[in-house]
């Protein structure tokens, strides 16, 4: 029952917007420009889902009687960390005899509370020793609609409902929701018949005027809700890709919102090849699946009676019980269990190790198209042409995060040297982003560069096996990182679209809401904390002191385990420094010191509560929503359903050569370092921002001057552009003029040629036909006229004479009888 | 030169003559005459040749319906009893001379054929049936679809057909002639005049 | 000049020619009727006689019947033309009928 109430709350909440687009792009299309009816359905729309996803999240917890917990944790927080985790690291592996069943039935509606309450007192009795609440474990997966059927593999719409998801649909409507109400204030510029695009030209060189759009900005934003939403409900990875490619093309629609200027058409189609490339790899990842497994499901496919018919994706790749994929000794394959009882008794396949590594590897390329991972970045700081609340919404609390949402929900596919790619990849995107955001003048670069760098933090997490701390760091930076953007919108808004940070200054006297809400957004993302405030032993800090702190504790205990791989550990820990630093830079050059463009200062001004409102919202859960860090509720909401095998990490055999992977334990061992190492780095790069833009101590173009190699390096997003052109844009070029050449000489000359052959066969038909043809034809008809011409003479109308010629021709033709045959 | 011989070569000179005399008769009034002269002995030709029906019916269509005719059709057309339409000299001759020509070139053929062998029988008296000259009641069987002197003669096992169908069709033929004739020869109004 | 087929024959071809003589030269439509007239009593003259001289019997006096009767037909359909003629150009020379001249 409580699989059927979840899967209905949520579909409601993952439909309702696309009803919602549905009747604003029509109804909007129809209706008056100036009407706001569109953004009020919008959010509407996203709010009721909000609410149902608020009401999934705490159905499932209290089936799960999650609620209970915190005492729990509480108390033994006081006695030592070491005790929960122990306990929440024990469950998993205690009960994995008896889960795959528990799963299967969950999702079979009839057996649902009958049996997960039988789960319970069996597990009770079974260890009695256990803290008599049973964390998460609960997934609930099913069919909702089937597609198409192509041999033994389904195309279908499912569910797969866990933890994860209900934090990802409460996250992602409300953020929605905060978004939607801002941008109704943001777009209302758009709320007019005719609107002068002051940023777009015309060839004659005035502005462009056009209607406004304002419904149709929101049913874009409806549809990409739905999108994200099916995305994160998705039961089956093709059912993901669908949906991948529908953030996809909402992105792509948003981007180009403007479509009226070029720098925002060019963005939109770079976002939308970009995507592409690692698309393809997406695509060679569910090819690889689909050969081998069989399946795009996640979970267990279940008859009429409840029987496992095909096991799913998440159930074939086996592992020993500390969690390694087990491999066959002489071969390197492993051996997959396809089928169980029903169908194919025990039936099993194998894939090649390599092959498996090229699935993870493929469908972690389209994670990092989508979450703008190094070398798929250079798209996302061009997508901030679209406008603000996109860049809210879609371009860094959501859409890129589903990237990072994957790579945490396929996480049991990935084998170790999958993991190891992601965690380097993130550690190269995150440096890389940090440092270009040190430079960056344009308020949403920064931003957006810091988003690319907090990605890049989030894959660095779920590389390095902390697949909690990755998605925790998803939560959390999808709050603050959205905050921040609704300010610098604010700030924009209130600028009248001024971008430039150099041409702001001390704008915290004219828009105090906006620079507040945007401090506490900036401190979160440094990770700035006070320690021993509250208690003894935990810190007072915001949210993302917590995550980072996760993610940088679990590098730690990576590095411990792997010393050759020492930068994923260094990196990261100067980058939070570099984080703290260009994050303060962007708030004292933008609020603080004395205004620097006395013209913009003057027309400023604080923006509506229609604006501030979703400030004032989003910096409260920016600011809290991981109270309590590892042991608060957000982490535990997350890691509630997490994959079993990540709990104990994997010890590497001695010799092997392979990655040892730490576990929750190896992780809580270095944890008071981490923190501390990064507390301190943060704490220095805000202190070196405070000196370098805060006060007036050092010039900082004098700095500028000295450094203008690596300023203009950076500057020029490490030339990555340049290299791309350079790399795929120029030979294009030249394959390209190549194929013109070719075309142009070698297959235009056939061309011509036989044209010419043609033209010339066809004069000498032509001259063919009008001597002989029409000549015969002609002759023809000359003679017969001449004869009849001829022949006229005799003709005279008068009868006697007719009959002379009969009886001479008569005569004669006797006369010829007679001479011819005489006798 | 027996009785049969002497009444032949008068009536064919008749016949001849009277033909010719048509040919070079200037006046219509008297070509019909001469006409008169020629089938009349024409019809008497029929009874020297045994064929007492036919030349019945020369006489009475021939001389008594088409001539009359032909009579009323002069009145008609002529505006006087001695209407002359003169032909040429030159056209007389040159007519005459290829009419010659043309007789020249029949009698070659007559006399160049070998006409089919005649029966003995009918080297003596003819056909059997022709040779009484009573021919009226065959003539009239063969009109109802019989042929007694075919079928008497023959060896009796097939029958020849009669004229039934002919002489039905030759009926609806002259019906519908006269109602031709009639409707042509109705009187409509005239043209201005000639020339 | 005795009554054999050879006679017979040679008055058939007489009136015939004399016939077609009479159609060649006269310039009056009833003259030229006339001529028409010879022509069919020649042929006529041909069909008794090889009634009555070969195996043909009596189917040559029946086609001279219906020969006859035909040209009392045609006298009469000649006629009315002729009659038409005249009462269209008020003469009845042939010569006058050239319109289907070439």
């Amino acid at each position: 029952m409580v699989g059927e109430t979840l899967r209905n709350l949520l579909m409601i909440a993952w439909l309702l917007p696309l009803a919602g687009f549905a009747v604003e792009i029509f109804g909007g299309f129809w209706g008056s420009r100036k009407s706001r009816v569109a953004a009020w359905m919008s959010v509407g729309c996203i709010a009721t889902g909000f609410f149902c996803s608020l009401s999934a999240l705490l159905i499932w917890g209290s089936s799960n009687n999650f609620w209970k917990v915190p005492h729990e944790t509480d108390h033994h927080a006081d006695a030592g960390h070491a005790e929960p985790d122990h306990a929440v690291a024990d469950h998993p592996a205690d009960s994995h005899d008896s889960h795959d069943s528990h799963d299967s039935h969950d999702s079979h509606d009839s057996h649902d509370s009958h049996d997960s309450h039988d789960s319970h007192d069996s597990h009770d009795s079974h260890d009695s020793h256990e803290p008599p609440v049973v964390l998460g474990q609960t997934v609930y997966s099913g069919t909702l609609y089937y597609l198409a059927r192509f041999g033994s593999l389904d195309i279908s719409l499912d569910y797969y409902i866990d933890s994860l998801t209900l934090v990802m649909f409460t996250m992602v409507t409300f953020i929605a929701t905060c978004i939607h109400v801002f941008a109704m204030g943001y777009m209302s510029e758009e709320l007019t018949e005719e609107l002068v695009d002051h940023s777009a030209h015309l060839s004659n060189g005035h502005h462009v005027h056009r209607p406004g759009r304002y419904y149709r900005f929101f049913a874009f934003l409806s549809l990409f809700c739905f999108s994200m939403l099916g995305l994160v409900l998705a039961g089956n990875i093709f059912q993901v890709f669908i949906f991948w490619e529908l953030v996809g093309i909402c992105s792509y629609l948003l981007i180009g919102f403007y479509t009226e200027r070029k720098a925002a058409c060019n963005a939109a189609n770079k976002a939308f090849v970009m995507n592409r490339v690692g698309d393809f790899g997406f695509l060679i990842g569910l090819m690889v699946l689909w050969t081998f497994f069989g399946t795009f499901r996640f979970g267990e496919t279940l008859n009429d009676k409840g029987e496992v018919v095909q096991a799913g994706l998440f159930q074939m790749l086996p592992r020993d019980e500390t969690g390694n994929v087990l491999r066959d000794a002489e071969s390197g394959d492993v051996k997959i269990g396809v089928v169980t009882a029903a169908v194919e008794p025990g039936g099993t396949r194998t894939i090649p190790y390599s092959l498996l590594v090229v699935a993870g590897l493929g469908v972690f390329a389209g994670c990092v198209g989508k979450s703008a991972q190094f070398p798929l970045q250079t798209w996302l700081p061009d997508a901030m042409e679209g406008p603000t609340p996109v860049s809210a919404l879609v371009h860094s609390a959501t859409m890129v995060a589903a990237g990072v949402y994957l790579v945490g929900r396929f996480y049991p596919m990935f084998v170790q040297e999958v993991l190891l790619t992601i965690a380097y990849v993130g550690c190269i995107t995150l440096f890389m982003a940090a440092t270009i955001a040190i430079v960056a003048t344009d308020i949403k670069k920064v931003l957006a560069y810091s988003t690319i760098s907090q990605l890049g933090y989030m894959m660095l997490g779920l590389g390095v096996f902390g697949w909690g701390a990755g998605l925790f760091h998803l939560i959390t930076h999808a709050f603050f990182k959205s905050l921040m953007f609704l300010c610098s919108g604010s700030v924009i808004y209130g600028c009248h679209h001024e971008q430039e940070m150099p041409k702001m200054g001390g704008l915290w006297r004219k828009m105090p809401i906006t620079a507040f809400t945007m401090l506490v957004g900036v401190i979160a993302i440094s990770g700035l904390a006070v320690p021993g405030l509250i208690s003894l032993s935990s810190v007072f800090a915001f949210s993302g002191f917590f995550s980072k702190d996760a993610v940088v504790a679990t590098s730690l205990a990576f590095v411990k385990g792997n010393p050759s791989h020492f930068l994923l550990f260094i990196v990261p820990l100067v980058t939070a420094g570099i984080t703290a630093f260009y994050m303060f830079r962007l708030w004292f050059y933008t609020f603080a010191g004395k205004p620097r463009d006395q013209h913009i200062y003057d027309h400023c001004h604080e923006s509506p509560w229609i604006m501030t409102g979703p400030l004032l919202a989003l910096s409260f859960f920016a600011a809290f929503c991981a109270i309590g860090g590892e042991e608060g509720p957000l982490y535990r909401l997350i890691t509630g359903d997490q994959p079993a095998h990540v709990a104990h990490g994997i010890a590497a055999p001695l010799g092997s050569g392979e990655l040892t992977l730490p576990g929750h334990e190896a992780i809580h061992a270095v944890h008071g370092t981490a923190g501390t190492l990064a507390l301190i780095a943060a704490a220095s790069g805000t202190f070196i921002a405070w000196l370098l833009y805060g006060t007036t101590l050092v010039n900082v173009a004098e700095i500028k001057r000295q450094l203008s190699g690596l300023h203009g390096f950076l500057a020029n997003k490490w030339h990555f552009d340049e290299l791309y052109d350079g790399l795929f844009m120029k030979p294009s070029h030249v394959v390209g003029s190549c194929c013109v050449w070719i075309d142009k000489t070698i297959f235009d000359g056939i061309i011509h040629a036989s044209a010419e052959v043609m033209i010339f066969i066809s004069k000498w038909d032509k001259l063919f036909d009008e001597a002989v043809v029409d000549g015969f034809v002609n002759l023809l008809g000359d003679s017969t006229f001449a004869v009849g011409r001829s022949l006229r003479v005799i003709q005279t109308g008068r009868l006697r004479q007719y009959v002379m010629f009969i009886v001479v021709g008569v005569v004669a033709l006797f006369a010829i009888l007679f001479t011819t045959f005489p006798g | 030169m027996n009785g049969e011989s002497f009444l032949f070569t008068v009536f064919a000179l008749a016949t001849c003559l009277g033909a010719i005399a048509v040919v070079f008769s200037q006046t219509v009034v008297r070509m019909a005459f001469w006409l008169v002269i020629s089938l009349g002995s024409t019809a008497a030709l029929f009874f020297l040749a045994n064929a007492d029906f036919v030349g019945a019916a020369q006489l009475l269509i021939y001389v008594g319906g088409t001539l009359v005719l032909l009579v009323f059709g002069v009145m008609l057309t002529a505006s006087g009893p001695y209407l002359k339409i003169a032909t040429s000299p030159g056209e007389i001759v040159m007519g005459s001379l290829v009419g010659l020509m043309f007789l020249f070139v029949v009698f070659a053929s007559l006399n160049g054929v070998d006409w089919r062998e005649p029966s003995a029988a009918a080297i003596e008296t003819g056909n059997p049936v022709v040779a009484t000259g009573n021919t009226l009641r065959p003539i009239g069987l063969s009109f109802l679809g019989s042929r007694p002197d075919q079928d008497l003669t023959g060896d009796g096992d097939t029958l020849t057909p009669g004229y039934l169908l002919p002489f039905e069709i030759v009926s609806v033929h002259l019906l519908v002639v006269l109602i031709g004739a009639a409707y042509l020869a109705r009187a409509k109004r005239r043209a201005v005049g000639p020339g | 000049m005795t009554a054999d087929l050879n006679s017979y024959l040679f008055v058939g071809a007489v009136l015939f020619v004399c016939g077609v003589v009479c159609m060649a030269t006269k310039r009056n439509g009833i003259g030229v009727l006339m001529g028409v007239e010879l022509v069919l009593n020649g042929a006529n003259v041909n069909f008794v006689a090889f009634s009555r001289y070969t195996d043909l019997g009596l189917d040559g006096q029946i086609f001279s019947l219906f020969v006859i009767v035909l040209a009392a037909a045609e006298a009469a359909v000649a006629l009315a033309i002729a009659l038409n003629f005249y009462n269209n150009h008020l003469t009845i020379d042939v010569d006058r009928a050239n319109k289907l001249k070439g």
